[in-house]
């Protein structure tokens, strides 16, 4: 790879940081949000980055609603939509069907909680979003900067392939 | 970053719905048996993949009590706990309440500040004042004595958070909240009704107030991820120098 492929890469990589900051900085006030962290890897290729679902849980608000559940430690509500496709969700905040079932925000039908030892879910609860704006501010900063550092590497480089050529061309 | 771009745009207009909400339940806070709404908030995308930015749902109606307060009318209602009383329902048909301050019209009805009238008890003209018990029951002061001229009735639903809430603080049955069951009277767990006490909206205003500050910096800080993503297009553009 020449240097201009790896700077060219680190642009990439900038770029992909963007998706993943402004991912999370979108989901700020979505309940149980897990947001993603950006994780560089130096391949290859150049720098590849790829974004893994963070496992850290987030603050638990008292809403005083009673099918309002959040989860305290690890956990997950087992819920299962329309189309009969399971999936997790840290969002407890059910409605009552007439049939008696309860359906997330998404209308995805609970079928059981799933809890880890030592965890336990609160009543009146809401878990709040996991992205913590001020980071993903930081984030968004640097991915700009980085970029802006990245293309000023790829300036330099053609620059002085400009003035070779240059050179060449008064040979 | 026409990714970046996007999500993050979706995150201001997602904020601003938020906030359309929050104004809505400041603006009714002071309104006796006023419920809050919430915006309900879902990230887009599949569980394993990169977020593809969030997305506003509806509103949904916070049916939690309410603060009882004294009133200073001739017949206030409130309920504590669960369930709703009947009124007429301005567009035909019937709608449900949580309380409101009644008065006796000509007709011997018992009507609130918008002209609705409770279903299930009506006041005979000679009667000189009335009261409501905890359990609905109606009792009537006449000259020569008290007597039961009515029972008012409580009703609840299988799915109360699914009833549409309409101009305020009347609520109407949807097909997916199920029919109005009628409270049986005397359940010693269920719920009373107050008369001359008037239920509070359920909007904390100190609360309404955080919400909207974190929604106005949640705005803000998208609005930040749109600059940044505006201002990497830019310099990928001048890569290519004349």
């Amino acid at each position: 790879m020449d240097g201009i492929a790896w700077a060219g890469s680190a642009m990439e990589a900038a770029q992909s940081r963007l998706d993943i900051a402004t991912g999370n900085l979108s989901n700020v006030s979505t309940g149980g949000f897990a947001p993603l962290v950006a994780r560089g890897t130096l391949t290859q290729n150049g720098v590849s980055v790829v974004a893994e679902r963070g496992a850290r849980h987030s603050a638990l608000r008292p809403t005083g609603r009673d099918l309002d559940f959040a989860i305290a430690g690890d956990g997950a509500f087992i819920v299962r939509d329309r189309n009969g496709m399971i999936s997790r969700t840290r969002d407890g905040a059910f409605v009552r069907n007439r049939d008696g079932s309860l359906s997330d925000v998404l209308g995805r039908t609970l079928v059981r909680t799933e809890l880890a030892r030592g965890s336990a879910v609160r009543r009146g609860f809401l878990e709040t979003s996991g992205a913590d704006a001020i980071a993903e501010m930081i984030d968004v900063v640097w991915a700009q900067r980085s970029f802006e550092s990245a293309q000023k590497a790829v300036s330099a480089i053609d620059s002085t392939r400009q003035h070779a050529a240059d050179v060449a061309r008064v040979k | 970053m026409d990714r970046a771009l996007f999500i993050a745009a979706g995150g201001m207009t997602a904020q601003q719905q938020n906030l359309d909400t929050i104004a809505a339940n400041l603006a009714n806070a002071e309104v006796a048996g006023f419920k809050g709404s919430v915006r309900q908030f879902a990230e887009l995308g599949a569980p394993d993949e990169p977020s593809l930015g969030t997305v506003a749902l509806g509103e949904r109606v916070q049916l939690t009590q309410g603060k009882l307060a004294k009133g200073g009318g001739p017949c206030d209602l409130a309920i504590e706990g669960p369930g709703f009383i009947a009124v007429d329902d301005p567009r035909g048909g019937i709608a449900y309440v949580r309380g409101g301050a009644f008065a006796r019209s000509a007709d011997g009805s018992l009507r609130d500040e918008r002209g609705l009238r409770l279903h299930g008890v009506n006041i005979p003209s000679d009667a000189l004042s009335m009261a409501v018990a905890a359990d609905g029951t109606v009792h009537a002061t006449f000259t020569n004595g008290t007597r039961t001229i009515g029972a008012l009735k409580l009703y609840e639903f299988p799915a109360p958070d699914r009833l549409r809430a309409i101009g305020g603080t009347l609520f109407e049955v949807t097909p997916e909240s199920g029919a109005a069951r009628a409270i049986e009277s005397g359940r010693t767990d269920g719920p009373a009704i107050r008369f001359g006490m008037l239920e509070q909206s359920n909007v904390s205003i100190v609360d309404a107030m955080m919400q909207i500050l974190t929604a106005q910096r949640a705005y803000e800080a998208n609005a930040k991820g749109v600059q940044a993503a505006d201002e990497m297009l830019r310099i990928a553009n001048n890569l290519q120098r004349g």
